[in-house]
Formats: structure tokens, C-alpha cells, sequence
């Protein structure tokens, strides 16, 4: 099995330099293992969730990622950490049942797990309100609500499926979690902004949460 | 009427009710007479407990809800009983009760069994009601169980505990009104609580005297208040006590006519618990089974649609 030397690989893929891809000097099973392990070397060291196109780089061009990918989250399958697809991309992420206890230690900086506007928003929207459906939250905001925004924010920890809603399609409610207390260094929700101020202000009811002066400071989108 | 042995047996005792000489015609001004009319309606209350009534589930838990919505009050929610009711009944295991659905949870657990004046109780309930636990609390508990072996009256001595706590944390008032009647049950020998003090922080005795303030606990007239919040909490329960022994009684008296198999254990739950969702269903009553139960019920006079919609309906006493 000498394959191709390396001197042509590094020929042929003239944009990573000197980086061996392929590993065609390894056995089938050692292979997979090194490839497994760059990739989960490039999501631990990446500060975002990383694409497709750049895992695809650090392994063979047959290759499955997602298949590699499998793998490695069943190796991860009793650490608290696991590896997720993101909308634009795999990151690592701690699974939902430590939330507590990664708060609980004030170790993560505050703007590390920075939320977007839009997220900032429906978050807003549900401590505010809770527990509410997805379409009434809708209905506050005055525009939909995407399923994965949802998704990505059950992700953080701050918030969780409530009781069913007592009307049609009994859709979930929403609620708020003690991460979202932890996060924002709240006690309880009556320590949320008064909301008959902002109910004043025409941040709340029924009318439109103004995007401009969100009442919890969160950051803008990256 | 036959006898079915899936059926509860009842005995129509005389619901123990507060009598009239008991019960305050004007204002009660001076803490002795508060306290006299406290000691006579928690007498009767006492009776009622210790009669072990086959409908004391159902009693206990609408107790909880009223203590819960008016501790939703106090604390500036809007959730009214019928969403509290749904917030409980419509949540799947592993689902978060949210803020409201949490309160419910706190005056639920109060009344649900038998509880002890300890860590194992208090914490939890903390928890659940935000309230951080610390040293205070811990030493709040230990305050606590030396009250519960002294011999003064227990109203006094639920006073003087939330009072105490409310001093400590300002910022767990709701907890101070739960330990309150944790603390009286101790008292009163009862195992299982039964929620009172905080379904009348709404009410008039806890206004001051211009009626324009709630009396904080430890405030200027805290004990005569909690004295009359007693009383007259006392004789809530026990007017409350005999409606809902009239609509047991209709509901064990039709009984017999259920021909549904399972019927017996629809009936047992309806005595039992606040409320039953019209979707219950059991491995012996499906739950178009239980659909058609209910509506039976409902046409004989036997159980009450609580929610009000057509649909996601839920039916009690």
C-alpha cells in the first residue's frame, strides 16, 4: 500500500502547502482515526462553529465528515461536551444539563455566550411572558419566529419547554430556566425591569418590542 | 344502592363547620379577641382534619390553589386560578412548570403529604419559589424547630417564624407565608399541612389601618393580623369543607350507576385532586372512555367543568 508519494499530494493541493490530507501512508483504520482527531482538533480550536468546507480540508477527499463526525460524538457520548451542528457549521458544546453548573461558576466572561438581536429578543420576550407558545411570541414580536432560533437558545440553557398550551395542536410553552436567572445574575423574574416601566416605554404588551433599546444590554450580532 | 368494591365507601358525618358565636360580626380590634377567634376557628378546622374525610384530597388541593393565586397576586402576576390549574395539569414529565406553574408546585407540596419541619422540606421549596438558600435560611429552620417544641399558640409562633425569616430575607416573603403554616401544622399535630395563611394575604386583615398598605411580616400589627388571617382562613376552609362534602356526597351517590369499568378510579381521582384532565385515561378506561364519563358526569350533576372551554377541558368537584 505505497500509494502516491507525498511530494504529489503536496503538488496537487498547492493551498494547504505541505499539509498531508490524504495519509494514504497509513492504514484504513488509522486514517480514520487521525482524521477523526483533526477534526475535533479544529472545532476545540476554533472560536466559531466551523463549516463543512473546512473540515473537508484537514481530511481525505472521500472522506465522510459526517460519518467522521458520528464517530466522534459517539466517543463523546459520556462527556458533559458534545459536538453539535449549528446552523452554520460543528461546534463544541456543553451539553444542557451543566448549564447550572458552568453559571454556577462564573467562569465563562459575560460576552462569550453573547446572543444575537433576534435571539435577545424572543428571550426577552419569554421572560416576560412566560410560559407562551411559539405564535404568541410571534404575535408580540410582530414577525415569525424560527424553529432553530428556538432551538438555539434551548441550547444556552436559558430557556425550556413549559406546560402544554391549552388551545389548539396543544403547542409547548415556553419558560425561562434558572441559567437565565444565572446568566443574567438575577434572583428571581421579579428582579427582571420593572414591567410596568417598560410596558410604559411601549417595549412590551401587545406592542412591538423596540430593537434599538432592549432593556437587558445584550450585544449586538457579531 | 349496591356496593361496588372499587368504589369508596363514605360515611355522611357532619362536615365540623366554624359556628356562628365564632364568627367575628365587626372589626376585631384588640390581638386577645384576634386571638380568640382564632383558637375557636382553628378548633373546628382541627375537628375537620382529623375526621380524615374521603374527599380531604380535593379539599386540600383547591386550598393550595387559592393560597397559589393569591401568592401570584402579592408578587405582581397575572395568572388568575384558571391558569395556574392549566399550568399543572397540562405539563408532561420533564416539562419546567414556569413562574406560575412553580407557585402551584410550592402550595401543592404543602398540602400533598405528610411533611416534616426540616432541611429536606424547606430547600426544595426555597427552590422552587427562587429563593436562594443560605446561612439565614438554615438558621431560620433551626429558629423554627425550637418554636415547634415550646408550647406558646401555634398562630403566635407562625407570626413570629415569618416574621423572623421576612426580616432576614425581604426577598422571600412567599416562602415566610409557607414556613408559616408549616410551622402551625407542627403545632397542631397535623402531618399533612393545609395551606392557609397565604390565601388571605389579599384580604383586609392585611391592611393597616388607613387600608392603604399591606402589613409587611414584622410590621406594626403583623400578629393581630395573622391572628385574624386564622380565623378567618379557618372558616374558609371549613365553609369550603362542607360544599365540597355536598358535591362528594352527589358524586358517590351516583356512583353506582357507572357502568364505564374504571369508573371507580375517575371517581376516586375527582375526590382526590383539585381537577382531572378530560384527556385521563387509564389502561382500563380509554380516553374517549373517560371523555364519555365525564359528560355523564357533568349531566347527572356530578362534577363541574372548571375551565370553561369547549375543549383541553378539565372537570372536578
Amino acid at each position: 500500500m505505497a500509494g502516491r508519494p507525498k511530494n504529489s499530494t503536496r503538488a496537487e493541493d498547492g493551498k494547504n502547502g505541505g499539509f498531508d490530507a490524504e495519509l494514504t501512508d497509513l492504514a484504513p483504520e488509522a486514517r480514520w482515526r487521525e482524521w477523526m482527531n483533526r477534526i475535533e482538533a479544529v472545532l476545540f480550536a476554533a472560536p466559531k462553529p466551523v463549516e463543512r468546507e473546512k473540515l473537508a480540508r484537514v481530511v481525505g477527499r472521500d472522506a465522510s465528515i459526517d460519518l467522521l463526525i458520528d464517530d466522534i460524538r459517539e466517543e463523546l457520548r459520556s462527556k458533559p461536551y458534545d459536538v453539535v451542528n449549528l446552523a452554520d457549521g460543528w461546534a463544541f458544546r456543553t451539553r444542557p444539563a451543566y448549564s447550572d453548573a458552568i453559571v454556577a461558576s462564573a467562569a465563562l466572561p459575560a460576552r462569550s455566550a453573547a446572543l444575537s438581536e433576534s435571539e435577545a429578543m424572543v428571550l426577552v420576550s419569554i421572560a416576560y411572558h412566560q410560559p407562551v407558545t411559539k405564535a404568541e411570541i410571534a404575535e408580540i414580536l410582530g414577525r415569525e419566529v424560527p424553529r432553530d432560533l428556538i432551538a438555539t437558545l434551548r441550547d444556552t440553557g436559558m430557556i425550556a419547554t413549559g406546560p402544554r398550551s391549552p388551545s389548539p395542536g396543544a403547542p409547548f410553552t415556553y419558560v425561562t430556566t434558572k441559567g437565565f436567572l444565572g446568566y443574567f445574575g438575577l434572583d428571581t423574574l421579579r428582579d427582571l425591569p420593572d414591567r410596568e416601566a417598560l410596558e410604559d416605554a411601549g417595549m412590551l404588551g401587545r406592542d412591538r418590542i423596540a430593537s434599538d433599546s432592549l432593556p437587558l444590554g445584550f450585544e449586538d450580532d457579531p | 344502592m349496591r356496593l361496588r368494591p372499587d368504589l369508596p365507601v363514605v360515611a355522611f358525618a357532619t362536615v365540623p363547620g366554624v359556628p356562628a358565636w365564632a364568627r367575628p360580626r365587626g372589626a376585631v380590634e384588640r390581638e386577645a379577641e384576634a386571638g380568640y377567634f382564632a383558637g375557636a376557628a382553628l378548633i373546628s378546622l382541627d375537628n375537620l382534619v382529623r375526621s380524615d374525610l374521603v374527599w380531604a384530597g380535593v379539599w386540600r388541593q383547591r386550598l393550595a390553589l387559592t393560597c397559589a393565586a393569591a401568592a401570584a397576586r402579592l408578587v405582581g402576576r397575572r395568572e388568575e386560578q384558571e391558569a395556574l390549574r392549566d399550568a399543572h395539569f397540562f405539563r408532561a414529565p420533564g416539562d419546567e412548570p414556569g413562574p406560575a406553574g412553580d407557585l402551584l408546585l410550592a402550595w401543592r407540596r404543602l398540602a400533598g403529604r405528610p411533611t416534616r419541619l426540616d432541611a429536606a422540606t424547606l430547600r426544595p421549596v426555597a427552590e422552587t419559589l427562587c429563593v436562594r438558600w443560605d446561612d439565614a435560611l438554615a438558621a431560620i429552620l433551626a429558629e423554627a424547630q425550637g418554636l415547634a417544641a415550646s408550647s406558646q399558640p401555634a398562630p403566635l409562633l407562625a407570626a413570629e417564624i415569618a416574621a423572623a425569616l421576612y426580616r432576614q430575607r425581604p426577598d422571600a416573603e412567599l416562602l415566610a407565608f409557607w414556613l408559616a403554616d408549616l410551622l402551625t401544622a407542627q403545632m397542631l399535630r397535623w402531618p399533612t399541612p393545609v395551606p392557609l395563611l397565604m390565601g388571605q394575604a389579599g384580604s383586609g386583615v392585611f391592611k393597616t389601618a388607613d387600608g392603604r398598605r399591606r402589613i409587611r411580616p414584622g410590621g406594626e400589627g403583623w400578629r393581630r393580623a395573622v391572628l385574624r388571617a386564622y380565623a378567618q382562613a379557618a372558616r374558609d376552609a371549613c365553609d369550603l369543607g362542607a360544599d365540597l362534602a355536598r358535591r362528594a356526597g352527589r358524586l358517590i351517590a351516583v356512583a353506582p350507576k357507572l357502568r364505564a369499568k374504571g369508573a371507580g378510579e375517575v371517581v376516586s381521582l375527582l375526590l382526590n385532586d383539585d381537577a382531572v384532565p378530560s384527556s385521563w385515561s387509564s389502561a382500563r378506561l380509554s380516553d374517549r372512555g373517560a371523555r364519555r364519563l365525564f359528560e355523564r358526569l357533568g349531566k347527572l350533576g356530578a362534577v363541574r367543568e372548571l375551565s370553561g372551554r369547549p375543549a383541553f377541558r378539565l372537570y372536578g368537584l
